[in-house]
């Protein structure tokens, strides 16, 4: 076998396919021209695709309410038939947070202002070199506390729901944890994760037997767009090939290209890290789980997450490999709240908030449980 | 539906079938060669070969239609789901983390010098030219927000007590 011509193995291969084709039926050449009809489709849709500009992301009307630094308030335009504002926080560095507002019609921001919340977004921003002093108990202490109260003052509500999505909701637990003077009257955790000692592979790597989170800090300064994401990129090396092998395969469908371009665009666009974040991170949430244990202290005051005593909704993705479902269940047993609801969605980390499957599953549960508590 | 997931779970039989095949045949290369073979496509050949070899079976025996194009892609996508699993299970060892940790300690290493080195050729190099350096620039950045800072906390302290005032003005 090892000796035999390549060319002779192609030429069997060629042969047995003659055979098969000779037997083809009318159905199957009508099949044939369905396929060939897709495949001009595709390639139609490959020249666009490779000449399309950016796409338009982020459409639902905003007002920016605030802004400190390089962080942002917005405020987006609704029918506001709900009292109680909603202040989403997402995760600080990695990406960008028009993931939440991609395209009309796939939009959990446009999804959730059309049930009538008043939502407000907080965009941490791009960081800089600047800001590699920026600490995570900085952003609990100094940055939340005033996002939070720019969300009442600008709607005129006395109480406020905060939604934290990914890291947003460990920084949004350490909140609401550690500022009882702050009336959040609900709090919604999505994908974020709290009981690190069961965060899976990320936790492995960032374990402080292997990693050196001081010696990186000190080294880099910051943590490089390009190094968080080959982080992100080795968490799923197979990843671009089967994104590659759909996007090839759902090429025909204009609706899909559109949803792609969007996405893609998204998902090449990584964000830095400011460095003592990224220690502080590393050192205190993967190393050490001190917000799970008790054990943070920020600005000198405790954070116990069973100090937070409002209504709790936690949202965990089933094939969530960043926040598996564990770790991110585990707040409900950490609150001290009597009412608490945990729900497990079908999806992964990102796609439980966007696309298809969010806006099937995802965007009603969470809209469906907050109107009543809104 | 039914016909299709069957001739799936096929296919990936085959494909497994194929992987051990040629696992098993790579195994015997490597023990028969006492050197490295010349042709550098003489390592790939087995598992070409029986890829081929399976798929010309395959297309002799079912008439072809565009049913095995959706068969072809559904067996691409559980081949690249096998992967990744595999990996997955790889990557989630001591050892991996052990090994990414030492590279990455390797790579910190060798940058520090280069990274040290290259910042200080470019400050002196701004430095001749008259021009402001990175660090000069981050300073003034960093004093802006420090500025920010502390504007806001007057602001709160405004804040605090015309709320103490109204209160009062109230009562």
């Amino acid at each position: 076998m090892g000796q035999e011509r390549f060319a002779d193995v192609v030429e069997r291969f060629t042969n047995g396919f003659a055979a098969g084709a000779a037997a083809a039926s009318p159905e199957t050449v009508k099949q044939w021209q369905e396929e060939l009809d897709r495949n001009v489709r595709r390639l139609t849709n490959l020249g666009k695709l490779a000449t399309a500009g950016e796409p338009r992301t982020g459409q639902t009307p905003r007002q920016e309410i605030y802004k400190r630094n390089k962080s942002r308030l917005y405020r987006y335009a609704s029918s506001r038939r709900h009292r109680t504002p909603i202040l989403f926080v997402p995760n600080l560095g990695i990406s960008r947070p028009y993931i939440f507002d991609l395209l009309p019609g796939g939009s959990f921001v446009e999804h959730m202002t059309r049930e009538g919340f008043d939502f407000y977004l907080l965009d941490w921003g791009v960081f800089g070199p600047e800001d590699n002093d920026l600490t995570f108990e900085d952003c609990v202490v100094k940055i939340l506390p005033r996002m939070a109260r720019k969300v009442l003052e600008s709607s005129g509500a006395e109480e406020l729901t905060v939604l934290g999505y990914c890291m947003g909701a460990p920084l949004s637990a350490s909140f609401v944890a550690s500022h009882p003077e702050i009336p959040v009257k609900n709090f919604i955790n999505m994908a974020g994760p709290i009981d690190f000692s069961k965060i899976g592979l990320f936790g492995l790597w960032l374990d402080r037997r292997y990693f050196d989170v001081d010696r990186f800090v000190d080294t880099l300064g910051a943590v490089p767009a390009d190094l968080v994401k080959a982080g992100f990129k080795l968490l799923k090396p197979t990843m671009d090939l089967s994104t590659n092998l759909n996007l090839w395969w759902n090429l025909w469908n204009d609706k899909y290209v559109e949803g792609f371009t969007a996405l893609n665009k998204w998902a090449n666009e990584y964000v830095a890290f400011p460095g003592e974040f990224f220690r502080q991170w590393v050192r205190d949430f993967y190393q050490g789980n001190k917000l799970f244990r008790g054990e943070l202290v920020f600005g000198g005051r405790p954070v116990r997450l069973g100090e937070i005593r409002c209504p709790v909704f936690v949202v965990g993705a089933k094939e969530d490999y960043i926040a598996p479902p564990a770790c991110v269940r585990a707040l409900i047993d950490a609150v001290g709240s009597r009412e608490k609801d945990y729900t497990e969605l079908p999806g992964g980390h990102i796609s439980l908030i966007a696309g298809r499957g969010a806006a099937l599953h995802c965007w009603p549960k969470v809209s469906g449980w907050l109107a009543p508590h809104s | 539906m039914t016909d299709a997931s069957a001739a799936t779970i096929q296919l990936f039989d085959m494909w497994r079938k194929q992987l051990e095949e040629s696992t098993q045949a790579w195994t015997r290369l490597v023990s028969q060669a006492p050197a490295p073979p010349p042709d550098p496509m003489a390592f790939w050949r087995p598992v070409l070969n029986q890829g081929l070899e399976q798929w010309a079976r395959m297309f002799a025996q079912t008439p072809a239609s565009p049913d095995l194009v959706t068969q072809w892609k559904q067996f691409l996508d559980q081949w690249i789901e096998a992967w990744s699993r595999v990996l997955g299970q790889a990557m989630n060892t001591e050892v991996f983390a052990q090994l990414m940790g030492r590279s990455l300690e390797g790579w910190l290493t060798a940058q520090a010098p280069f990274k040290k080195a290259g910042e200080q050729a470019l400050e002196q190099a701004v430095t001749t030219l008259n021009l402001a350096s990175r660090s000069q620039l981050t300073a003034v950045a960093k004093q802006i927000v420090e500025l920010e800072e502390r504007l806001e906390r007057v602001e709160d302290g405004v804040q605090a007590i015309l709320r103490r005032l109204d209160h009062k003005e109230r009562a």
